[in-house]
């Protein structure tokens, strides 16, 4: 077996060994804004009918230009978007129902939010680096300043589905937006288990736990179905990969690849073709691990999903494949 | 090693891990926390379902389960293999 799927392999196990701890004290210090659980949206009316696009942010939402297709569309169901493309959506002119943020990073996720308190670009290129959201990597203060006013004006209209593990900066943030925030917890062990992790923090706090599938592209997925009840999911924006040509070193996890594999990193990277547009991606053990916990988790789902990404890796059993605007006429027909 | 080992009776040699075991097992140590750097923002637990709200019991101040009230995606059984 590749270098890169032996490594995926591993990834549901260090998920845990990276985050629970983290996401257990940002549990603790979210608790005094915890006031309405995530359950609560699920009577409440966002979009109509039984359809939903779930947006996520990789590369090909900008190389298909999927936000300026789906407004135009005039689509009348449920928009949720990952946070991560919060403000591609914004800067498009679509306003999400609902934005969900999972991470606990305590530094970098703010930033998706717009964050006031930066005033001068962080020694951690993460932003300028990424591939999920380009504006970040052309002018970072100035995309910065510039989301924190579009953030601020659409907040009020949005609601926040925000995991207990997610940084206390990201709750604040929300709030200060003008977001109603709307709790659970991320699913961190088997809740069958009696010393399980997942058992004892919903005793604490009496919220949802939910199956996060290892990224917040996938929780949203998630959400949309479990909890909104959409039977109809589009995706846009969830490669789970790499556009060709993208350089290796403009890869999310790099750095650790480097550090970890040396002059070995390059054979840690996964190449597939897309059947949708016949072009060759590439992919990391990280997003190759998201992409087989999507697989697994689709042939459980209660929704019809369609992937209208037009690029990336995410296809297989349980997944239809298409164009955006065939996903939305068929929404439009009632078919 | 030691501690996967246990048994009901005693040996009358001292036991020692070998240089190479400790090796390993550090190695074993770093390449867990090393792979502890690729892993993703959020867990995912295998044939699990989709939202745990608990067990059915609706008690006051449980507001997932008492206020949203159950999904269809809740407390629905486990996810089986496809």
């Amino acid at each position: 077996m590749e270098l890169g799927r032996r490594i995926a392999r591993t990834l549901e196990a260090a998920t845990f060994d990276r985050i629970a701890a983290v996401g257990l004290a940002n549990a603790e210090l979210n608790r005094p804004r915890i006031r309405r659980s995530v359950l609560e949206l699920a009577p409440q009316p966002l979009g109509e009918g039984d359809a939903a696009i779930v947006v996520a942010a990789g590369p090909s939402l900008h190389r298909r230009r999927s936000l300026d297709r789906l407004r135009a569309s005039r689509f009348k169901g449920t928009v949720v978007a990952a946070d991560g493309a919060l403000g591609a959506c914004l800067r498009a002119g679509v306003v999400p129902h609902v934005v969900v943020s999972v991470d606990p990073h305590s530094g970098r996720i703010v930033r998706w939010f717009g964050d006031p308190a930066l005033n001068a670009a962080p020694a951690d290129d993460y932003f300028r680096r990424q591939e999920m959201d380009p504006v970040h990597s052309r002018d970072e203060i100035g995309a910065n300043r510039a989301l924190v006013e579009l953030v601020n004006k659409h907040g009020p209209g949005i609601k926040a589905a925000v995991a207990t593990s997610a940084a206390p900066a990201v709750s604040e943030r929300c709030e200060q937006a003008g977001m109603a925030l709307y709790w659970w917890n991320p699913m961190y062990d088997d809740y069958e288990r009696p010393d399980s992790l997942s058992r004892r923090l919903h005793g604490m706090n009496g919220l949802p736990c939910i199956n996060g599938g290892g990224n917040v592209g996938t929780a949203a997925w998630v959400l949309t179905h479990a909890v909104l009840g959409k039977r109809r999911v589009g995706i846009v924006g969830m490669d789970f990969s790499y556009a060709p040509g993208t350089p290796y070193a403009k890869t999310q996890y790099y750095p650790e690849l480097v550090e970890m594999l040396g002059a070995r990193h390059e054979e840690a990277f996964i190449h597939l073709d897309s059947p949708l547009t016949g072009e060759r991606w590439f992919t990391d053990p990280a997003y190759f691990w998201y992409r087989e916990v999507f697989l697994e988790m689709v042939g459980g789902a209660d929704c019809d999903t369609y992937n209208c990404t037009e690029g990336g890796i995410l296809f297989g059993p349980g997944i239809r494949t298409m164009r955006l605007e065939e996903f939305l006429g068929d929404v439009e027909k009632g078919r | 090693m030691k501690e996967f080992l246990k048994g009901n009776y005693k040996l009358d040699v001292e036991i020692k891990e070998t240089e190479d075991a400790e090796a390993s097992r550090l190695e074993t140590e770093f390449e867990r926390k090393a792979l502890s750097r690729l892993g993703g923002s959020i867990c995912f637990v295998s044939k699990k379902n989709f939202v745990w709200t608990g067990e059915a019991q609706p008690e006051a101040g449980r507001a997932a389960a008492s206020q949203g009230g159950e999904t269809r995606g809740a407390g629905t059984p486990d996810r089986q293999d496809p």
